[in-house]
């Protein structure tokens, strides 16, 4: 029996018996994403020969915080609400050779780790961000969030949602990220290259993934990632009609220094008055 | 003629692999398992090209193409 390449990565056995199947709702984004991540992954061992001990997977809470710890054969952390992002700066610190890749859902990042996610875009270190973006809180309910889109229905909203959606792209953008995408689950392979193209870059790579929660839309997924086709249209395109659309694709691609390599030339500087010293 | 091969432990019967088959070589099983789910089975496995975007968008690592010459 053959059976799906990308399960050589996760743990199916622990020591309380069997892991898998996830704990994710049938249809849900997050495995699709953990597995377009597991593809980036995989091509970046086999290209770039990345060792494996030097990838470090961290997430917050949420349903995107179930993907990391419990299920990937990898070095990962399943850390506090919203301070993902504080516990890779303290292991990038620690081990600056490390990929880390950060799992963080809309609520995590666009409501209680909001500072430390544009202070992390701000300092520019070495960390992709892949943000679930599903647009309402998916394991406590299905409440509204800070990323619902206008009009959207939610258990908190059940006459329609009143207020406007976050950006989280602009946000990193204005706050300083150097790489930052938009695509959603229906696009795999371009998810898949923005996670390589963030985790070759040294900086902050924010990729906001629209991902869909067949529970709580009351739709089949089938629905909703046609849906995701049909709803969004590529930055590049965007001399056509745009009303009700949402934009996907590259907003921006630049090089700047990091902020690990920027603390090194500090250190490397006082080593060499040292050296001064000692002759 | 490539082969199909469902993990039935790890699919929770999305059928997003139905839908995103680029040559529609898949069908939804007229049977539910033990647990509650609708399978997908092969419909025309003799259209699959083995693109592999199936296993790409699978969410729970459940199904696999085994290619097969001749």
């Amino acid at each position: 029996m053959k059976r799906h390449p990308m399960l050589k990565y996760l743990k199916e056995e622990g020591p309380l018996g069997p892991r898998l199947p996830l704990i994710f709702c049938p249809g849900c984004g997050s495995g699709q994403v953990l597995n377009y991540t597991l593809h980036a992954v995989d091509k970046l061992i086999e290209e770039d020969e990345v060792r494996r001990e030097n990838f470090l997977f961290i997430s917050g809470i949420g349903c995107s915080g179930r993907i990391t710890s419990h299920y990937l054969n990898f070095d990962s952390a399943w850390t506090i609400h919203g301070r993902a992002l504080a516990v890779a700066t303290g292991a990038l610190l620690a081990n600056p050779a490390f990929k880390i890749v950060v799992f963080t859902g809309d609520g995590d990042t666009g409501s209680i780790g909001g500072n430390h996610f544009i202070h992390a875009c701000r300092r520019n270190i070495d960390v992709t961000i892949l943000c679930l973006n599903n647009g309402l809180y998916g394991m406590t309910g299905g409440q509204h969030a800070p990323t619902t889109p206008l009009g959207a229905i939610t258990t908190t909203t059940p006459y329609s949602n009143r207020e406007e959606a976050f950006d989280l792209c602009k946000l990193a953008e204005i706050a300083g990220a150097p790489y930052v995408a938009r695509w959603t689950t229906a696009h795999p392979q371009q998810v898949i290259k923005s996670i390589m193209k963030g985790l070759r870059k040294k900086g902050t790579a924010l990729i906001e993934i629209l991902s869909q929660c067949p529970v709580h839309e009351k739709m089949s997924p089938v629905t909703l990632l046609k849906g995701f086709r049909t709803k969004t249209i590529h930055v590049n395109k965007a001399k056509e009609s745009t009303v009700g659309k949402t934009f996907i694709g590259e907003f921006c691609d630049l090089d700047k220094r990091e902020w690990n390599e920027s603390y090194q030339e500090i250190i490397d500087q006082f080593l060499r008055t040292n050296d001064k010293i000692d002759e | 003629m490539n082969k199909l091969w469902i993990d039935e432990r790890y699919c929770k019967g999305c059928l997003i692999c139905i839908d995103v088959c680029p040559t529609k070589a898949l069908a939804a099983s007229q049977e539910i398992n033990s647990k509650g789910y609708i399978l997908p089975v092969e419909k025309d496995m003799k259209r699959c090209k083995s693109c592999g975007l199936c296993e790409v968008m699978c969410p729970d690592f459940a199904i696999a193409i085994e290619e097969v010459e001749g």
